[in-house]
């Protein structure tokens, strides 16, 4: 579906010297900077993924979707979505994409939602039995006519990316670019937005990239992760498997009746305080039964528990390694 | 092209939303009018004709140039400064219509609306406090509407290069009012031309802004013969193409340039 071959972006940095006498002569000369926003990014997504794309603010994640929508011209290399170069065919390749931009608004502030909607659909010249079914599907999911009639500048920022979600999926596109839609939503709203995009990858089959700073986002829609940081690509993969190759431990949290505790040769005590000791072992060397049962031998357990590698500090790690 | 007449219907309805905006440009173009009808007044005092134009003619030349900077009245410059000042031009970007396409579209739909907010309110203002606006000879009537609807255009286009500075400049406000009252001036609307010295209604004749208010002006007062007439039009359509190419080639490179930049 979208094949990403090669991607780089530079932009030219004006360079500015501080103080008074930088400002004057940056009026006479003016030396530029470049910066390379995207190095050399490549993927391939098939149809019917959806795929979050993470990484530090910064990192070149919204320069990439920009690309991948056709906003920006790649300084290098090429998208290509359905097999069609998106910097060559714009005007037919965006016919098919839809895209929502969770910090600025395609709606049009001063007029009801549905005025909105309705010219939308004549942008993209759809046929009005197919938009009302389209519509209605959408309304199922997430009760928009209940605020179709009310102006965008009076909505709730939730109210608002509902109704950015509805229009950008009108036209039916197979590919959806999300760029931040959850952020500053509350509990509810991101729930909602959750739900409606499982719902249209899994009924319409609509490809879905996102970009996220939301841990929850990516545990309850990701199958695959692609963790991006200063324009080059750290991860690639399955989400578990990303877990698994970056954090391949765990850590045993056990509680004893007083405050000495064992070492074991195949893990490492970590962190010892009062009652509780924290072990960190290998997933590949030992399992946390054995090493519960070697510790009882020694010593009498009251409680244990197991920490697993989270996303989180999957991410911490990811970003941090570069 | 359903698109397009759909974003004239959606910027009328937007345009009609902001019911206040419209009484301050209603109270402006009296005070504008009034002021000019006083102004000619005492100068026709002793003064049978001027360049073949009476004191009434004149009259009615300000209340028409008035009724004429309601239509044309452009928001493309603004619209591309805040939407660049916004980044909404990727929202723009990314739907399969052409940018400048929309803006135009917007802009008739504002002209519509304005036609009824404010046109007609200023035809009546003047109507009854000065006099009423009688075309010279009702026969020049499509000559008339032929030269408003060029200048139309020639003001759009000569709106849509200098906003494009916005996409360079960003904040372009200032210059906006600069372009907006120079235009008014070097274009005769406020006064004609051929009131000024030779060399310079001279220099002026030669720049496209006469043509976008006074050709129209003077076909509707019967100044100057249907030869004259005709002959100006022709300036004035050669200016369209050339301002239409230069519009076209700007237009490619821009878009371009945004889509390097990133909106």
């Amino acid at each position: 579906m979208i094949e990403v071959q090669n991607l780089c972006k530079d932009y030219l940095l004006k360079h500015k010297e501080p103080g008074l006498k930088g400002a004057f002569k940056g009026l006479l000369k003016t030396e530029y900077e470049t910066i390379h926003a995207v190095k050399n990014l490549s993927f391939h997504i098939d149809a019917g993924e959806i795929v979050g794309f993470i990484g530090p603010n910064g990192a070149g994640k919204s320069t990439t979707i920009k690309m991948m929508s056709g906003i920006l011209t790649p300084t290098k290399g090429s998208v290509l979505i359905g097999g069609r170069d998106i910097s060559k065919h714009r005007k037919e390749v965006v016919r098919n994409i839809g895209v929502v931009f969770g910090q600025r608004s395609q709606l049009n502030w001063d007029l009801r939602l549905g005025e909105s909607f309705e010219l939308l659909r004549h942008i993209y010249q759809i046929d009005q039995a197919e938009y009302d079914r389209t519509f209605d599907d959408l309304d199922a999911i997430l009760g928009i006519k209940e605020i179709i009639d009310k102006p965008v500048r009076q909505m709730s920022l939730g109210q608002r990316v509902k109704g950015d979600l509805v229009a950008s999926m009108l036209h039916s596109p197979e590919v959806l670019f999300l760029d931040e839609p959850t952020i500053g939503l509350d509990v509810s709203s991101k729930f909602a937005l959750r739900k409606f995009i499982r719902e249209i990858n899994k009924v319409r089959k609509t490809t879905v990239i996102l970009t996220t700073h939301d841990l929850g986002d990516i545990q309850e829609l990701c199958e695959r992760l692609i963790i991006i940081n200063h324009g080059v690509m750290m991860e690639d993969g399955n989400l578990s498997q990303i877990v698994d190759r970056i954090a391949p431990y765990k850590t045993l949290v056990v509680e004893y009746y007083d405050e000495s505790a064992p070492e074991h040769p195949k893990c490492e005590l970590t962190w010892h305080s009062g009652n509780i000791a924290k072990y960190k072992f290998m997933k590949k060397d030992v399992t946390a039964a054995e090493i519960i049962a070697d510790l009882s031998g020694i010593k009498t357990i009251k409680d244990v528990s197991i920490e697993e590698a989270g996303i989180d500090d999957i991410i911490k790690i990811a970003y941090g390694s570069t | 092209m359903s698109k397009y007449f759909y974003v004239v219907r959606t910027q009328i309805i937007k345009s009609l939303t902001y019911e206040f905006n419209v009484y301050g440009n209603i109270i402006m173009q009296t005070i504008i009018m009034i002021t000019s009808a006083c102004f000619w007044k005492a100068l026709y005092k002793d003064q049978g004709t001027v360049s073949g134009v009476d004191a009434e003619s004149m009259l009615t030349y300000i209340i028409i140039s008035s009724v004429l900077s309601v239509l044309l009245i452009t928001n493309v410059e603004r619209r591309i400064e805040a939407s660049v000042e916004k980044g909404t031009v990727a929202t723009d970007l990314m739907k399969p219509i052409s940018l400048f396409g929309v803006y135009f579209a917007e802009d008739i739909g504002n002209m519509t609306a304005l036609v009824f907010q404010n046109m007609l309110p200023i035809l009546l203002i003047g109507t009854v406090l000065i006099k009423a606006p009688a075309m010279a000879d009702v026969r020049d009537l499509p000559l008339f509407i032929l030269s408003v609807a060029v200048s139309f255009l020639i003001n759009w286009l000569i709106a849509a290069l200098f906003g494009m500075i916005a996409f360079t400049a960003v904040n372009i406000s200032a210059l906006i009012q600069v372009k907006k009252h120079l235009l008014r001036l070097l274009s005769g609307s406020i006064i004609p031309v051929w009131f000024f010295p030779d060399r310079v209604a001279a220099v002026l004749k030669a720049l496209p802004f006469v043509y976008i208010y006074q050709l129209p002006l003077s076909i509707y007062i019967g100044k100057g013969g249907r030869a004259e007439q005709i002959g100006q039009m022709k300036i004035q359509f050669i200016w369209l193409v050339i301002l239409l190419v230069l519009f076209c080639f700007a237009q490619n490179r821009v878009t371009k340039k945004v889509m390097v930049q990133g909106g």
